[in-house]
């Protein structure tokens, strides 16, 4: 081997070859993947519009103060962010122990559980539009099924339109997600080996106790995972509000916020794409303050269970 | 004796109690998983109930059974929704975008998978970081606005270049393939991308499976960047085009109903074919620590 690795496929020239094919893909990873996703810190200190050929000025921190500091505006963002915090924790904290539940479910050795895990999957694929539309029908007020159901009870609800419509929508994110965070739970239980299940049950653990003592420490590293998915995913999670509500006051939580300030989507039909860059960036910073105490729990979560 | 036969009776008791404990937690276990799956299976069904019915019937009666079989929504839709155009631009887009894709990007995590480029691990960081990145949103929309390839295919597909996710799976996958392969073909005077073509991705089939899967479902579902970058109706997929025929015939929900099935049934058969490929891929390097 004293040709060394790069020499491998040939010399001289011929060394060349593997960038050159390598190229391509990261030619177009900087352009149009990590340049532009860095590239927002610099827009979010100017002026820049969605409209071509209109100068783009240097504002400083100006973006960020009038987005967190000034006027009326600022207050909903701070709602917003307080709102992307409130589906953070309930979205990570139900879908995680949901996404737990059904995986427990599906890994027992009864019949029919390979369809059940299907099933429980199929949402995961769909997409927003397929999903937010097929949950639109459900919650469709004024005799739609879920209309109905609370009709059993007595109860009434204007659902997607109503004063509890953020709600709903975490209801349909916890709903098509959920599929995601068990597989990830039942790829793990597939790694806990049997004869700890059995050496257990020899000692006379049972039920929870065998649960607490040997399934959850050996879940571990699905564990972590899912905490850290959870809570990044949920924190730029937005899209079902666009399919679902659309641009409200009062539901919106900070990714929609960036999204329609920049392309017009905030009914004025303005394009503040140098603002949005701003509130892109807090977002970012949320994602970073939040999944690195995420990580630092999991991390001290490991060396206890895995030594 | 008598500690023996103890023993026997105690074993045998407990036997007894095992097996209802068995069967109490099988029925409960059957309970709650048949519960979910109503909740799962329930919107799908109700969707196919409505997309059978008129729409006075609807309105009668918005959750119940269909009183017939009918599949003339299917056919409204159909035309109304401009549906074919729709669907050859998703099919272009789906298809063109993921076979760029996956052949640039095996020759991306080829050589980073094996450390034949300088800077392999540093790479490989630079992908997994991107995960945590703001999205490229808004410096992505200047860039295409100012090459000119707003509102065009080309612009659209070149967003679709790039899925770091996919590229690690990509990754780890080929670093389960033993690197004496890369050697032995390197001795007997096999080139670089002879070897790649021809025996590497026969290898690593299942990785390009995963990747080709997971890309093109992601393709096929856009929404917000054909909300973005399109404008042209001629050149909006499938999705935007069904919020558009939403914001059209949203009362209209047998018709609407019909159209989100009809997106939806090409991937949902993808998927049942794939599914082993897809929650592979997605779960690989999860659980490993």
């Amino acid at each position: 081997m004293a040709v060394g690795q790069q020499s491998l496929f040939g010399s001289g020239l011929k060394r060349w070859i593997p960038w050159l094919l390598l190229a391509p893909g990261l030619f177009f990873y900087f352009l149009i993947g990590v340049g532009p996703s860095m590239a927002t810190a610099i827009y979010s200190l100017t002026d820049a519009t969605g409209i071509r050929g209109l100068p783009i000025n240097w504002v400083g921190f100006d973006n960020y103060d009038e987005f967190l500091f000034q006027g009326a505006r600022s207050r909903d963002n701070l709602d917003a962010l307080q709102r992307t915090l409130i589906f953070m924790v309930l979205v990570t904290s139900i879908q995680f122990g949901l996404g737990l539940v059904m995986a427990l479910l599906v890994n027992q050795k009864l019949r029919g559980r390979m369809i059940f895990r299907t099933l429980f999957f199929i949402p995961v694929i769909l997409g927003v539009a397929v999903q937010g539309l097929m949950w639109k029908l459900v919650l469709r007020p004024g005799g739609g099924p879920m209309d109905s159901i609370f009709g059993w009870f007595g109860l009434e609800s204007q659902f997607l339109n109503g004063e509890n419509a953020f709600y709903w929508v975490l209801v349909v994110q916890i709903w098509a997600n959920a599929g995601f965070t068990m597989v990830i739970f039942l790829a793990g239980l597939q790694t806990i080996p049997a004869d700890l299940y059995e050496a257990a049950a020899v000692d006379g653990a049972r039920g929870w106790k065998l649960f607490k003592n040997v399934t959850w420490p050996q879940l571990t590293p699905a564990v972590n995972t899912n905490f850290l998915l959870n809570i990044v995913g949920s924190l730029q999670a937005w899209q079902l509000f666009l399919v679902l509500t659309g641009y409200k006051n009062g539901t919106q939580v900070l990714g929609y916020v960036v999204y329609a300030e920049a392309f017009g989507g905030t009914g004025t039909g303005s394009f503040r794409q140098g603002y949005a860059a701003a509130a892109s960036i807090v977002l970012f910073l949320l994602v970073l303050i939040l999944g690195m105490a995420a990580n630092f729990v999991v991390s001290r979560r490991e060396r206890k269970y895995m030594g | 004796m008598t500690a023996i036969t103890d023993t026997t009776d105690v074993v045998v008791r407990d036997d007894a109690g095992a097996r209802r404990r068995r069967i109490t937690r099988m029925v409960s276990s059957y309970g709650i998983m048949l519960l979910f799956a109503a909740i799962y299976v329930g919107p799908l069904l109700i969707l196919i109930f409505v997309s059978m019915k008129t729409l006075p019937e609807f309105f009668a009666d918005p959750t119940g059974l269909p009183e017939s079989f009918q599949f003339a929504n299917f056919a409204d839709a159909w035309e109304l929704a401009n549906f074919p155009r729709f669907l050859l631009n998703s099919l272009i887009y789906t298809v063109v975008g993921t076979t760029l894709f996956v052949i640039m990007s095996v020759f991306v995590a080829f050589p980073i998978a094996r450390g034949y480029v300088k800077g392999a691990g540093a790479l490989l960081t630079l992908y997994v970081v991107a995960l945590f990145l703001p999205p490229a949103l808004i410096p992505q929309f200047q860039l295409i606005l100012n090459l000119g390839m707003f509102n065009t295919r080309q612009g659209y597909i070149l967003l679709f270049l790039v899925n770091p996710i996919a590229l690690i799976i990509m990754v780890n996958y080929i670093k389960s393939i033993p690197r004496e392969l890369d050697e032995s073909a390197a001795v007997d005077g096999c080139g670089y991308v002879r070897f790649v073509w021809s025996i590497l991705i026969p290898l690593i089939r299942p990785a390009i499976a995963t990747v080709t899967v997971i890309h093109a479902i992601n393709i096929w579902n856009e929404l917000i960047l054909a909300n973005v970058y399109l404008t042209n109706e001629d050149l909006f997929p499938i999705t935007k085009g069904l919020i558009v025929f939403e914001g059209v015939y949203g009362s209209d929900w047998p018709k609407l109903a019909a159209a989100v099935l009809m997106l939806m049934l090409p991937m949902l058969v993808l998927f049942l074919f794939l599914q082993r490929y897809i929650i592979s891929g997605l779960t690989s390097g999860a659980v490993k620590g």
